[in-house]
């Protein structure tokens, strides 16, 4: 499942509704899964999961909310769209808080379903490149020596190639080659793109 | 032909009779003495013979009693001495006795004798005392009870006329007692129900009971009081003398009962709200999850014929869903109705008029009892065949509703008329409920008969809708007259048993 595209998983204890909805979207060519109960998608849900949940808020065992709960905690970051019978206002602010993107009532008309699941779609992308991205400049910053490291954070921090000589003991010249060789690494062009990139890296201040 | 007693002697008898005697001359002085007499005043017959009857009176009365003596002499008369003042006679022994003194003058050979005769006071004193006891009681009591005791004559005019009475009783209008605070004014609304309990109670075919509760406004301090009244009429040649009764304050009694009875309707409309929400909330999930399966399958299908990309199988299985859903959604409905009227419908011959009358005292205890029922029954309908508790249950929530209509504009204790009659075109016993509040405005008479649809603050809007199921489930109708525009008026109809 590793390579799974960006899929919608429709959780929902009626088979009728995961039917009708799957085909729905199904038609706009978009992949889709359907699942007849919460523990029934955790027991297959892969780490690396992309798309979006379209999940029943009312649900016998565990519900929409404890899901969403449990995806959390297993740090899987899929927009999830709720459906509900009948939304009031206390639940559905509930369920927005905890991170859904939107609320849906039933009966759902085609028009809003696709649209909110267009954009749950390109959430997931964004989440997903943004991902990638971090991880590529993990890995740069982990390519860099020691002392270019130790280089980079006075860097980015503003001081002159002057002050960094003084500060760890060597000549202003040895300066300029670690950094030139920090920005061969990590493919900066400036030292501002190189502290985008190393504050994606995951690097605390 | 002689009498057994022929023989018998004047001394004889004398001696035997059991009060206390004295033959008297014309003089005054004593003749004969019987025993009793003797045992009575402590004097032996040879004492007391020849005594001036004076030495048988206290001291201070016997100048008065000698010249009353000298009166009677002269025009003597059988009748009681003192008339009515507490008499005494002195004994031997100087004690003075009460006693009521009788007085028979005996003319017997040109003489003229008084017979004496002596009853002793001491049984009817002791009568009085027991009597006065049981006044102070009686009193002690009625004020205890707070009951002030009321006595009409055949005008209805009271006797005894007294204060307490007046500030109970309640008088007709305030027209004559501008001057005296303490007389009240009858209710305007409860005058209606008091008269026709006067009315019925001196009916001579009627049982001549005579119990009401109304209220009163004492005009101190313009306070409204209960009052529960209590009488029998009494009748003599076929027309009422008198109605005599008992009357008592109940107002404390009346706002415990009416907190009571509020807090009972409140918890059953809480309690039937929450059904309500939970029967309602059911029949919505149960049929709006194949609606949402019907709407998600027909748009797919819909968006198949716009696309033209019609996949055959993607279009079967939706139409397919279609109809299954909808048929899924058409057998939740029938399950839900056939749980809500679980077994079989009992039918039984009934007194439509009985069945009027119980529904009266339930709505009663259901806490809608400001209203003054009038009843315009036909005696002897034909019996109707239905369920007697979904009957009751039309003619409560008739009736409740009525109630309100009329608490909230401020007119309750009006009158709710139920007229039960033969529609003879249709041959059905026909009920009608009418009450004097506001009435319906067109727009709400065409939703009344909605589910959930209520004018009331507090209300759920299912009353009218099930009293229209429960009226057809047992073979009648029920509705809202259109054309009479005082106050609402429902008719329902029952068919009558085979």
């Amino acid at each position: 499942m590793k390579t799974t595209p960006p899929t919608v998983y429709i959780i929902d204890d009626e088979h009728a509704i995961r039917d009708s909805l799957a085909l729905m979207i199904a038609q706009e060519n978009i992949p889709v899964m359907t699942f007849e109960s919460a523990e029934a998608f955790l027991a297959v849900c892969p780490q690396e999961c992309y798309g979006c949940a379209i999940i029943d808020y009312r649900m016998p065992e565990m519900d929409g909310l404890q899901l969403q709960e449990e995806l959390a905690k297993r740090n899987i970051s899929l927009p999830i769209i709720f459906l509900t019978g009948h939304g009031n206002i206390p639940t559905s602010v509930k369920a927005m808080k905890a991170g859904a993107i939107d609320f849906l009532t039933k009966p759902v008309r085609r028009e809003k379903l696709i649209s909110v699941v267009t954009n749950a779609m390109i959430e997931s992308e964004r989440t997903l490149t943004e991902s990638a991205s971090c991880k590529e400049a993990e890995k740069c910053i982990a390519t860099l020596t020691e002392r270019e490291y130790d280089v980079m954070l006075l860097a980015i921090q503003g001081h002159h190639n002057k002050d960094i000589a003084r500060k760890l003991g060597i000549s202003h010249r040895t300066v300029e080659i670690h950094k030139s060789n920090i920005m061969h690494k990590t493919g900066a062009n400036h030292v501002l793109d190189l502290a985008r990139i190393a504050h994606k890296s995951g690097l605390k201040e | 032909m002689a009498y057994p007693l022929q023989n018998l002697s004047f001394q004889t008898l004398f001696d035997a009779v059991a009060d206390a005697m004295l033959l008297i001359s014309n003089t005054g002085h004593v003749v004969q003495a019987n025993t009793a007499s003797q045992q009575l005043l402590g004097y032996t017959a040879q004492e007391i013979i020849g005594l001036e009857v004076e030495a048988l009176i206290p001291e201070g009365y016997r100048k008065h009693h000698h010249h009353h003596r000298v009166g009677f002499i002269k025009n003597p008369e059988k009748r009681a001495m003192g008339s009515g003042n507490d008499l005494s006679v002195l004994t031997k022994d100087g004690k003075e006795l009460a006693v009521d003194i009788g007085l028979s003058p005996i003319h017997h050979e040109s003489e003229l004798y008084v017979l004496i005769t002596f009853y002793s006071v001491f049984k009817r004193q002791e009568v009085e005392r027991a009597l006065r006891i049981s006044e102070e009681r009686l009193r002690l009591a009625k004020k205890a009870a707070g009951l002030v005791v009321f006595d009409f004559d055949e005008k209805l005019k009271m006797h005894d006329e007294n204060e307490a009475l007046m500030a109970f009783w309640g008088s007709d209008s305030d027209k004559n007692n501008q001057n005296n605070k303490n007389v009240s004014v009858i209710h305007p609304q409860d005058k209606a129900i008091r008269d026709s309990a006067i009315r019925d109670a001196i009916t001579p075919t009627g049982n001549g009971e005579f119990n009401v509760e109304y209220r009163v406004i004492n005009l101190a301090d313009n306070s409204i009081h209960w009052v529960s009244a209590t009488g029998k009429a009494h009748f003599k040649d076929g027309r009422a003398t008198r109605l005599l009764g008992a009357a008592r304050d109940i107002t404390e009694q009346k706002i415990l009962e009416k907190k009571l009875q509020d807090q009972h309707a409140e918890t059953e409309t809480l309690f039937a709200k929450e059904v309500a929400t939970q029967t309602a909330s059911a029949i919505a999930h149960e049929i709006n999850q194949p609606l949402t399966a019907i709407s998600a399958y027909s748009e797919v299908a819909l968006h198949a014929l716009e696309q033209d990309k019609i996949d055959s199988s993607s279009l079967k299985r939706a139409l397919e869903g279609c109809v299954t859903q909808a048929q899924r959604a058409g057998g939740s409905l029938h399950e839900l109705l056939a749980f809500l009227q679980k077994g079989e419908l009992i039918k039984d011959l009934l007194d439509i008029n009985e069945v009027v009358k119980e529904a009266l005292v339930i709505a009663k205890n259901y806490g809608y009892y400001d209203f003054y029922p009038l009843l315009q029954l036909e005696s002897n309908i034909r019996p109707v065949l239905a369920n007697k508790t979904q009957v009751l249950k039309i003619l409560v929530n008739l009736l409740r509703n009525g109630v309100e209509a009329m608490r909230g504009a401020g007119i309750s204790s009006s009158a709710i008329s139920i007229t039960v009659r033969t529609n003879a075109n249709i041959s059905m016993a026909h009920v009608t409920v009418q009450d004097v509040g506001p009435g319906l405005s067109d727009a709400v008479a065409k939703r009344i008969f909605e589910p959930f649809f209520t004018t009331k603050p507090r209300g759920i809007g299912m009353g009218l809708a099930i009293s229209r199921t429960l009226a057809e489930a047992n073979g009648g109708q029920l509705w809202l007259d259109p054309d009479i525009k005082v106050g609402a008026t429902f008719h329902f109809t029952l068919p009558f048993a085979k």
